[in-house]
């Protein structure tokens, strides 16, 4: 209970009764969206109550300065003291009130991957960032604070382990009768006790004269003294010292990750000339802002780039760019000499490209050919796009689109190019230029 | 609205309540002076966010759950400040009433929200229709709303708690009850249940006596208060499912009979008991909220009446203040053409003219040689003016001035505050009001001689006179125009205004107080729909039709009465419910939207009798080529709705003659009107 509850209630409501994504980008009011928050009408009927006919009704309103005349037309009504406050709007098929579903793109990019049965996985670039991992490597300088001094004890030990042996069994065993201290040394030998010659002729003149002969032979030794494990030496004695040695000083040092961002930066290429209308402008709009938002949620950094053209190139604004109309006339290739150079300052190395064009069809005789597809091959992208609009079907001169897929062909994965004539088509379009990026794009 | 508990936060408000301490209490101090009777009020300190959820939970701090408040919420966060002032006030109708002040006021804004809300508190405690919630009992157990809100909040809330309800049908039930709650009987004293095998409860026995008191015109009195009405609210009976009387309390009858649609069945099955209980809940904040739906203009107009008598004449603003508070008000009032705040403040003040005025005149008339003829002629009443001027010692009151007082009539001063005043226990120069009685403020701030109003005296009419002049006798009980001052009774215009204040209603205050005088100054004028132009235009100017017009839209809230007239219609417990036509018709796309709300609620077929206006297309052609109004035809109509499909037929004229309603006519087009 409480507000916050009414709140994620009234989202839940949002969400079921918000228009449907693919009805929104092809007729919605995408003006009520910004680049990093997309509002989608929500459907609120406000409740119907027994009322009278607002027309039959008619009402009373005050003049200004003395009463008009009658007949005189009073306009939209006044409103009126018995009005609920604020409550207006019909019931019903009509509407009600204005509520809107708020997206932010990752979400807009999630619900649009499940309603088109879109997959695109963005590329993670390299060289973003080094970041410090957990300390797991190891070299053999250091600070003294990295040392890894767990690592020297069991060296240490180890060490220990292999060189330690059974100081007491050999020192009985120098007690055999007639036996010298080089059959003692073999004998050790035979065993792989770590022993020296040296150590054995020490132990063999310090033992006293009257426990010489104390044993007939090694298998009386053997069979009367224990013998003791090095294991179960030290749990005995404990580690009176472990010997430490430089070599086995190890420093740890952090491990270096590279992670991989996924920027994106995305190049919008409007045709801005005399022939692009209204219409096209519109469907344009409604191509351009729904894969801007799309990249920019399926992307960690999406950047934007807006370049205007007729017969030169311009870059501008996003606000602008979907408004700007001018009377030049049309050359393709200088938005591409102007993308090139702009995208010089996101090197393909670093990031994901793409680079969208719409306009419609028309260009001047030989540029497509002798200029656009060059530049389009010399600059490398994840995605290169044409966004033919034509709402009155095919204009002579236009056959932008036409040369880029017969030089392209239609199943080239880094070039694309689509078709909208009308808002029933621009959903198609979006599939079919997300849908083309491949998989080997490097 | 503890849910930023945070020292910071808490001493802040702690601190702004610190000030505004005394201003809370010398505003009920005041109020109480100037004959006022609040409930007790809780002021609470809020901020922004705290006024957003409140505004969007319709001023209470519990209400059910819903995903609606949540909506609201979210638009009035987005909407930024509300109405354009930020001294937005809200006051609960309740005992103890529960006002809110948001902390970012500046204190002039405060201190006219404090005795703003004294007053509404007042019209909420002595209103008669505020009386009908609680049965006229208006002990703090008998209304306390705020705890009748939470105890439903908390009733639906473990609803939407228990697993095998789902909360979202909780809150369609809700809307569905929304829908039909004006349609209830407004004029009846509430009673949790309908009992519908006895009469209903007995209604306050002088409530006839009192209608005849108000002195309605007939046609009001058609319109709410006809015989019928009273009659059936004394022995109203209603047997089962087939009410002898057509009843208004729609939600009260599909309580009681009605059946929720069972889809999977495909029939109407017994309703749940959370349904049940949420439709008895809904109707009774419908019927809590009925009263200041009844009294808006009323309210409002009274409480900013007082407001400006607090803040303005008695300078309850500090000069510093005033210029801040005038601002604040200017814009409150001047906010669109019929606002009900300026609305109802200009009724108020012409209440207190008007009784003041009259007062004056019978003086007047009842001095030797002066007549309804010749009081014009003889009597000069810039004189007049003068002579009503409050007396200096009343006018200013100061420290200084203190002894002047021993001159004026006993009745005006209070004496002990006035003991207290000389020994400087009271700060006369903030409260100088504490030294006079309700007769001493009434004379200090007489209405007839204020700026605003100064041209009222003069501006009665012959007719006026004559009215006035003709009933009276004994009329020449003064030798001189001096004499019959001295015995006016300056009080006269506030003792009425706290009469109005108890028995009105918004309709019944227009129909009485909406003069030709106050519509012709205020430029009013009714607008009708034309059919031949497809827009509105200016239709009347005539008092009488601006006052019909106006009333239509305070009448049964401003919207059509629907009642129902059978609950087992086609002998098939199909509900039938009746249009009483008044002349007005339904809007029929929200008919249609509401039926099937009410379906849902009744479980079987709904239906609708009503009359609607029908223009021949060639007619409407024929009209605009000729420039005049086609010619409607009046044409009987059943709505059906079965669950499935909606039909709409035409049925024989005497099948709806008896809702068509032949002594109203709310049409204002003039016969010539487009010319």
């Amino acid at each position: 209970m409480g507000l916050r509850d009414d709140l994620e209630r009234f989202r839940e409501v949002g969400e079921e009764r918000r228009e449907d994504l693919a009805d929104f980008i092809q007729y919605g009011d995408l003006a009520g969206s910004g680049p990093g928050e997309i509002n989608i009408p929500v459907k609120i009927v406000s409740l119907p109550e027994f009322e009278y006919d607002r027309r039959d009704q008619g009402g009373v309103g005050q003049g200004e300065d003395g009463t008009p005349d009658a007949g005189q037309p009073v306009g939209q009504p006044q409103p009126q003291p018995g009005d609920d406050d604020g409550e207006d709007g019909e019931p019903g098929e009509e509407g009600g009130d204005h509520e809107y579903y708020e997206m932010d793109p990752e979400e807009f990019a999630e619900e649009l991957d499940e309603e088109l049965g879109l997959d695109l996985d963005p590329k993670g670039k390299k060289v973003v960032e080094e970041k410090e991992g957990p300390f797991t490597d190891l070299t053999r300088t250091g600070p003294n604070s990295t040392l890894d001094f767990e690592r020297m004890f069991k060296e240490g030990l180890k060490r220990k382990l292999a060189m330690d042996f059974d100081e007491e069994f050999l020192r009985e065993l120098c007690k055999v009768e007639g036996i010298s201290p080089r059959e003692v040394f073999e004998w050790a030998r035979g065993e792989n006790l770590p022993v020296s010659m040296a150590w054995i002729e020490e132990a063999y003149s310090d033992v006293p004269d009257d426990e010489r002969g104390k044993w007939a032979s090694i298998e009386a030794v053997e069979d009367n003294v224990e013998r003791e494990s090095v294991q179960q030496k030290i749990r005995r004695e404990g580690i009176q010292h472990v010997p430490f040695r430089r070599e086995d000083e190890r420093y740890r040092h952090p491990e270096i990750i590279e992670e991989k961002e996924k920027n994106v930066v995305v190049v919008n290429i409007r045709d801005v000339s005399g022939s692009m209308r209204e219409k096209k402008r519109e469907l344009v709009e409604r191509t351009f802002t729904p894969l801007d938002w799309y990249l920019q949620g399926k992307y960690d950094n999406a950047e934007f780039v807006y370049i205007a053209h007729d017969a030169d190139a311009w870059a501008v604004e996003r606000d602008e760019f979907f408004g700007i109309r001018s009377g030049g006339g049309t050359k393709i290739s200088s938005a591409y000499e102007l993308a090139q150079q702009l995208l010089e300052e996101y090197p393909w190395s670093d990031w994901n490209r793409y680079v969208f064009a719409a306009g419609d069809s028309e260009n001047s005789s030989n540029d497509t050919e002798e200029r656009v597809i060059p530049l389009m091959e010399e600059i490398p992208a994840n995605l290169h796009a044409y966004v033919e609009t034509q709402p009155s079907g095919n204009a002579i001169n236009a056959t932008h689109a036409e040369e880029l897929e017969r030089h392209f062909g239609t199943d080239a994965d880094d070039v694309a190019v689509a078709y909208v004539n009308d808002q029933s088509d621009v959903t198609d379009a979006i599939y079919d230029i997300l849908s083309t990026e491949g998989e080997a794009d490097e | 609205m503890s849910k930023r508990n945070s020292n910071a936060d808490r001493f802040r408000k702690q601190a702004i309540a610190g000030e505004l301490e005394e201003p809370v209490s010398e505003a009920r101090n005041l109020a109480e002076k100037l004959g006022l009777e609040p409930y007790p009020v809780k002021y609470w300190i809020i901020d922004y966010d705290e006024m957003n959820e409140l505004i969007a939970y319709g001023g209470f701090q519990s209400r059910y759950p819903h995903w609606r408040w949540g909506m609201q919420y979210d638009k009035q966060q987005k909407q930024g400040q509300y109405g354009g002032g930020k001294a937005f006030e809200i006051v609960n109708n309740d005992n103890p009433a529960h006002a809110f002040l948001q902390e970012s006021n500046t204190v002039a804004d405060q201190k006219a929200v404090i005795t703003h809300v004294e007053a509404h508190s007042d019209f909420f405690a002595n209103n008669d229709w505020f009386g009908m919630f609680t049965g006229g009992r208006a002990d703090e157990d008998q209304v306390n709303a705020a705890a009748m809100l939470e105890r439903h909040a908390r009733a639906i809330d473990e609803y939407m708690a228990d697993p095998d309800i789902d909360r979202a049908e909780v809150e369609k039930w809700i809307d569905h009850c929304l829908s039909l709650e004006d349609n209830i009987d407004q004029h009846q004293v509430f009673t949790r249940r309908l009992d519908v095998d006895q009469p209903a409860a007995e209604i306050d026995e002088d409530l006839a006596e009192k209608l005849d008191e108000l002195d309605l015109s007939d046609e009001i009195k058609g319109e709410v208060f006809d015989a019928e009405w009273v009659e059936k609210l004394e022995d109203e009976e209603i047997t089962g499912s087939v009410p002898e009387e057509p009843q208004k309390d729609l939600l009260a009858f599909v309580r009681e009979h009605g059946k929720q649609y069972d889809e999977a069945a495909g029939r109407g099955v017994e309703m749940e008991e959370w349904q049940r209980d949420i439709l008895d809940m809904m109707r009774a904040e419908a019927y809590y909220f009925a009263a200041q739906k009844m009294t808006k203009v009323m309210n409002e107009g009274w409480a900013a009446y007082w407001e400006s008598t607090m803040m303005t004449d008695e300078a309850f603003a500090g000069d510093d203040e005033f210029l801040n508070y005038a601002d604040h008000m200017a814009k409150v009032l001047a906010s669109g053409g019929l606002n009900p705040y300026s609305l109802g403040m200009e009724l108020w003040e012409y209440v207190e003219n008007t009784t003041n005025r009259q007062e004056v005149l019978e003086a007047l008339l009842r001095v030797e040689g002066v007549s309804w003829r010749n009081l014009t002629d003889v009597v000069d009443v810039d004189d007049v003016l003068e002579r009503l001027e409050p007396p200096e010692a009343i006018e200013n009151i100061t420290p200084d001035t203190l002894e002047q007082l021993e001159a004026v009539p006993d009745e005006w001063v209070d004496r002990e505050a006035l003991e207290r005043a000389r020994e400087g226990e009271i700060d006369l120069e903030k409260y100088p009001w504490k030294v006079l009685t309700y007769e001493g403020l009434a004379r200090r701030h007489y209405s007839l001689v204020k700026r605003q109003h100064r041209g009222f005296l003069k501006r009665v009419s012959q007719n006026d006179l004559e009215r006035i002049g003709r009933y009276l006798f004994d009329d020449a009980r003064y030798d001189s125009v001096d004499e019959a001052l001295e015995n006016i009774d300056y009080a006269a215009g506030w003792d009425r205004l706290f009469d109005v204040r108890e028995s009105h209603n918004d309709v019944t205050f227009l129909d009485e107080f909406l003069t030709q005088e106050f519509i012709t100054e205020n430029n009013y004028f009714t607008y009708e729909h034309s059919q031949a132009t497809g827009q509105f235009h200016v239709a009347s100017d005539a008092a009488e039709d601006v006052k019909k017009k106006l009333l239509l839209q305070f009448t049964n809230f401003g919207k059509p009465t629907i009642a129902v007239y059978d609950g087992n219609y086609n002998n098939a417990n199909e509900l039938l419910l009746g249009h009483q036509y008044n002349g007005v018709m339904l809007d029929l796309g929200q008919a249609r939207e509401t039926l099937k709300r009410i379906f849902e609620l009744w479980g079987r077929p709904v239906n609708l009798l009503t009359i609607v206006k029908e223009v021949d297309e060639h007619d409407i052609e024929v009209a605009k080529r000729r420039n005049r109004e086609p010619d409607a035809e009046e044409q009987g109509k059943l709505l059906r709705y079965d669950g499935q499909t909606m039909t709409t037929e035409d049925v024989p004229w005497e099948e709806v003659d008896h809702l068509a309603a032949d002594d109203v006519d709310y049409d204002t087009k003039p016969d010539e009107w487009l010319a």
